[in-house]
């Protein structure tokens, strides 16, 4: 009996626990409830100079702080500092004053820059060397100034400014920034556990950043009060659902990652034009974004978004067109059934997106064969031009020179990204002058990849949450203003 | 077996299960340096990394010097994090293990006193219900059990978190979500072994001398039929350390199987081997713990 009663005290103990929820007092001495944002996946590393994965660099740009962003029309705009190209080699950067210095107090000024930027391309594990690798000397001249010099002009340099600083005398103790990140950025790093908290510069605001795998369990966290916030990742019929509920707010927006099929042009098949297009007249575009896609869903036609200053506007979308496909098919000397082999991931929606194509293909005479793999199966496989065909999605690209590193004939991995091994002379000299709306145009026509869409943004806020809005390319920028209410 | 050819089969299979881990995670297509270098490094930083990395020596020379280390009690270093693996263990091992007793303790706490149940009512309704309800527990999958749960009572009731380790009270819908699935092995286990026993001749001589039913189920049939409940609980206890890569996934729970998944995922071989041997090791104890407790509750076996 003894033994029961201790128990049941315990129990009690850990359910009148389950209850109290954590306080962090800010340097202002108010004390604010934490932001709770749950992810689907969490930042790998927090170090600017080796992170890759989208949830590092969305909070990477919240820590630290980059001499330089992008407007509305993606072209680069001063951040941290302002530039001025003195010749085709040679940028004069000058730091904006005042500046907010390091959370660690230290003062941000033009070595702690040049640190940063030698740092990268002196690090071994770091998948950016290759982009700064023409970089050939930073010359200091005083605490606010710097110039680049470069060994090859590069008309784009200005917008690859965009690595966060960090302190310099960091860089030199080999500080540990994948786990211990010290930046200058409107999140200071508070604390990495099971959750990454932060903590706002401006008021003390606690974040906490928590994985959570589940798109379901996501949801239900978020309605039970557990998670404040969520963005993106969540399959389109459960946003629907959270549509209709008052409790929290789903807030929607275009968006500008955009998602394809890859075609590998060496196949024999696949290398004739006439194929290509049948395939991209064999997908039903509209019906797909409105089944199993969220609001303001587009449908693309090239890598960058019309609104991009590189977007071209006028290419038309190709129709959902079965017979026309099949005509096409015969042209091009194919046999019908036309048996092609579709590699994709283990996420979910992008079976399901796969298994739809898989349907829609059928009546324009193509037989889809689905291979779903795990990550690293599938991208080596990519990498290696190991396809027919694939689907991924290109995620907060903002320079045109993505058109050159996809599709240059030079750009074949590991010197690009053109996976599909596309060789077009007229291409690549429309990429040598860069006539993007020539380029786009050729692209388009020639079909190294089917365009399908830039999917829509969103985010669900729990009532309490205001200030926050999901941006085009999926960023968190918002957490450095987001604001909520005492229960 | 004595304890020094237990001790010595037992090398033999981590030895084994180290061999062959290593050698299987390195056929897997995917490169821990395209990971990490992504597409548009040169062929001069991935060479540099994969030599920085030791990924250039022959496969046997990497074993050996995996093995020399792993002899000083020398893990290695995560390669994505260069985290110290012997650290990532124990912050996740301890987790998985919290949970994995829970979950045993609730499958033994439900599953043993009803499968008595059924074994004496057997033939009658209340075997006929216990038995329904084992079979559906058994076939409700953790991916379906673990929301439902937590739809029920944290969304509607609002007991418990739905997830994640903020709360003592964290650890109870995981646990349930283990320990039913095993409550109804167990459940179906002990029915099947009491029921065998029952009609022994020797516990009828018990009964004919007179002691209560309570008596004869409890010290005489309970016990000859502890035999295979013991099997089926190291069993699953085994399974359940080796991380239940599904739960802890749903209820967010840092454990050794979401470790492992990831370090899969990431190709971080030295991770992947670390938790495969922790998981080995830790099959390996539980069936030793298995037998010990085998000779405990059955005097034959002792004398054999």
């Amino acid at each position: 009996m003894r033994f029961f009663n201790v128990l049941l005290l315990i129990c009690v103990l850990q359910l009148s626990a389950c209850g109290l929820e954590s306080k962090h007092e800010n340097k202002h001495g108010n004390s604010h409830q934490p932001i709770h944002f749950a992810l689907s996946q969490a930042p790998l590393s927090l170090d600017p100079r080796v992170a890759t994965d989208a949830a590092s660099e969305r909070v990477i740009r919240l820590i630290y702080q980059p001499l330089v962003d992008f407007d509305q029309h993606f072209k680069p705009s001063p951040k941290l500092a302002t530039w001025q190209m003195l010749s085709a080699t040679e940028y004069l950067i000058t730091l904006k004053s005042p500046r907010a210095a390091f959370h660690n107090q230290l003062p941000l000024n033009a070595t702690d820059v040049k640190a940063t930027y030698d740092a990268i391309t002196q690090l071994a594990n770091s998948p950016l060397s290759a982009e700064y690798a023409n970089i050939q000397n930073i010359v200091v001249h005083d605490q606010d100034r710097l110039t680049f010099h470069l060994k090859q002009p590069d008309p784009h340099f200005v917008a690859k400014l965009i690595i966060g600083i960090m302190p310099k005398p960091l860089l030199e103790q080999q500080h540990d920034f994948a786990r211990y990140p010290v930046g200058s950025g409107p999140l200071a790093f508070v604390e990495k556990n099971n959750k990454l908290i932060l903590r706002r510069v401006a008021d003390g605001q606690i974040i906490a950043l928590s994985e959570v795998k589940d798109p379901t369990v996501r949801v239900l966290k978020l309605l039970r009060g557990e998670t404040d916030l969520l963005q993106g990742e969540l399959p389109a019929e459960l946003v629907k659902y959270l549509q209709t509920k008052s409790e929290v707010t789903v807030k929607t927006s275009v968006g500008m990652n955009y998602s394809y099929l890859g075609l590998n042009t060496q196949d024999p098949v696949l290398s004739k034009l006439k194929v290509r297009q049948a395939i991209a007249h064999a997908i039903d575009r509209p019906a797909l974004i409105e089944k199993v896609m969220v609001n303001h869903t587009r449908i693309a036609g090239a890598i960058l978004p019309p609104e991009h200053y590189a977007g071209n506007a006028s290419l038309a979308a190709y129709d959902y067109n079965p017979a026309l496909a099949q005509q096409l098919l015969r042209e091009a000397g194919v046999s019908l059934p036309l048996k092609l082999v579709y590699k994709t991931s283990t996420d979910a929606q992008r079976v399901r997106i796969a298994t739809i194509l898989q349907a829609q293909m059928r009546p324009a005479g193509i037989a889809l064969e689905i291979r779903s793999l795990d990550w690293g199966t599938f991208f080596e496989d990519v990498q290696h031009g190991n396809f027919q065909l694939y689907g991924l999605t290109w995620v907060g690209i903002k320079t045109p020179e993505i058109y050159a590193k996809a599709f240059n004939t030079n750009s074949v991995p590991p010197n690009g990204f053109n996976r599909g091994r596309f060789s077009d002379m007229k291409l690549d000299s429309l990429l040598a002058k860069e006539d993007w709306q020539g380029a786009t145009q050729r692209i388009h026509e020639q079909l190294p990849y089917i365009p399908l869409w830039y999917e829509g943004q969103f985010a669900v806020l729990n009532k309490k949450i205001s200030n926050y809005a999901p941006k085009p390319d999926g960023n968190w920028d918002d957490l450095a203003t987001i604001s909520a209410y005492a229960d | 077996m004595g304890i020094i050819q237990r001790l010595t089969s037992l090398f033999i299979v981590i030895f084994g299960v180290l061999l062959l881990t290593f050698l299987l995670i390195h056929l897997v297509p995917g490169d821990p340096v395209d990971v990490m270098l992504g597409e548009s490094a040169n062929m001069a930083d991935r060479a540099a990394l994969r030599a920085d990395l030791g990924l250039n020596q022959p496969l046997i020379q990497q074993f050996g010097h995996y093995v020399a280390k792993l002899m000083q009690g020398d893990f290695g270093q995560s390669i994505h994090t260069q985290t110290p693996i012997v650290e990532l263990i124990k912050a996740r091992y301890p987790a998985t293990v919290k949970l994995a007793l829970l979950s045993l303790l609730i499958g033994i706490v439900i599953g043993v006193p009803l499968g008595v149940f059924a074994a004496l009512k057997a033939g009658h309704w209340q075997d006929f219900v216990v038995t329904i309800v084992s079979v559906r527990l058994s076939a409700m999958p953790a991916f379906w059990l673990g929301p439902v749960l937590m739809l029920i009572f944290a969304v509607w009731l609002g007991w418990l978190p739905v997830s994640g380790m903020d709360t003592g009270t964290s650890i109870i819908l995981p646990a349930i979500t283990l320990g039913f699935g095993l409550s109804a092995i167990l459940t179906r286990m002990t029915r099947t072994s009491l029921l065998e026993v029952l009609n022994d001749d020797y516990i009828r001589t018990a009964r004919a001398k007179g002691l209560s039913e309570r008596t004869v189920i409890l010290r005489h049939a309970l016990r000859a039929a502890l035999l295979p409940i013991i099997t089926i609980v190291g069993l699953q206890m085994g399974s359940l350390l080796a991380g239940t890569v599904i739960t802890e996934t749903i209820f967010s729970w840092d454990g050794i199987g979401r470790l492992l998944v990831e370090s899969i995922e990431k190709r971080d071989y030295p991770v992947t081997q670390a938790c495969v041997l922790i998981v080995a090791l830790s099959y390996v104890l539980v069936n030793l713990l298995t037998d010990i407790l085998y000779r405990l509750a059955d005097p034959r076996v002792r004398h054999a």
